[in-house]
């Protein structure tokens, strides 16, 4: 097993389970919020499930990005398609959006610029913090 | 000959002698520092050599050994990583989980496209400054003072 795969699962296994406790926050939430709310044992059970995956996908996934011999755009492409996907897939298996064409346009359109949104705001303020700590090396 | 010392904390300690000639003294001198110098021994293709601190760039983790970089070379060391820590001065800095940097030698820092900050060292060798340890980090390079 190369570096970067046992990464991928040490990450991963380290953040996989907050994503069952986002979803618990979530329920307990909606719980107080509506009136007359419910859930089946197979829903919550679904989404304990695919949360705990999302959180280790998106947590593994961020290794792509280190692994040297990627290009840039491999690596973000990898990234965001391992991203998107799971994320797409828990949402039409716990049916947190309907599996319409429609829908999944709109759905991909606002996952796409978000992505980019906070990618640009993550990589422009960790670029103006090297600016600052080259000054300090030079 | 004339001797001067300069008290400079920002400065790389080195001693620089100018001299007509090799004698005793300066060969004495020589000999007092290198036994002074905090050595690794570090192994490449079954040779042990001894490296000093000033020429390792950083000490890293791959695959549970310890390596050593220097200019151009990788040396194992069989040691642990948390043993290397506790022997280097101030010109050493955890940047990461697995990684042990010389601050004198790193060339500059850049923004990764992963949301991590890039190191580049002199030697062209390329880690990561976790989270964890960047506050760290900033500070040893003086950003907090």
């Amino acid at each position: 097993m190369n570096k970067y795969m046992k990464s991928f699962l040490h990450r991963g296994l380290i953040f996989a389970g907050f994503g069952p406790i986002v979803v618990a926050i979530i329920y307990m939430i909606l719980e107080k919020s509506i009136p007359d709310f419910s859930l089946s044992g197979t829903q919550i059970f679904l989404a304990v499930i695919s949360t705990y995956i999302l959180a280790f996908l998106q947590a593994g996934a961020s290794v792509f990005n280190q692994i040297e011999n990627w290009s840039v755009a491999k690596s973000l492409f990898c990234h965001f398609i391992t991203i998107y996907s799971a994320y797409t897939l828990c949402y039409l298996l716990n049916n947190w959006i309907p599996f319409k064409p429609q829908i999944l346009i709109i759905f991909t359109l606002i996952f796409a610029v978000l992505y980019f949104i906070i990618w640009a705001m993550v990589y422009f303020s960790i670029k103006a913090a090297s600016k600052k700590m080259n000054k300090k090396l030079s | 000959m004339k001797l001067e010392i300069f008290i400079d904390k920002e400065k790389t300690e080195q001693v620089l002698i100018y001299a007509h000639k090799k004698t005793p003294l300066i060969e004495a001198i020589e000999q007092l520092i290198n036994e002074n110098q905090e050595i690794f021994l570090g192994i490449k293709d079954r040779e042990t050599v001894r490296l000093n601190i000033s020429e390792i760039y950083c000490f890293t983790v791959e695959e549970n050994k310890i390596y050593a970089y220097t200019k151009s070379e990788k040396y194992q060391l069989k040691t642990r990583l948390y043993k290397v820590e506790e022997r280097l001065g101030e010109d050493f800095v955890k940047i990461n989980q697995s990684c042990i940097a010389n601050i004198r030698k790193i060339e500059r820092f850049d923004a990764n496209y992963a949301g991590t900050l890039k190191v580049i060292f002199k030697n062209g060798h390329t880690d990561y400054v976790s989270r964890r340890n960047l506050r760290k980090v900033k500070e040893r390079i003086g950003l907090y003072e």
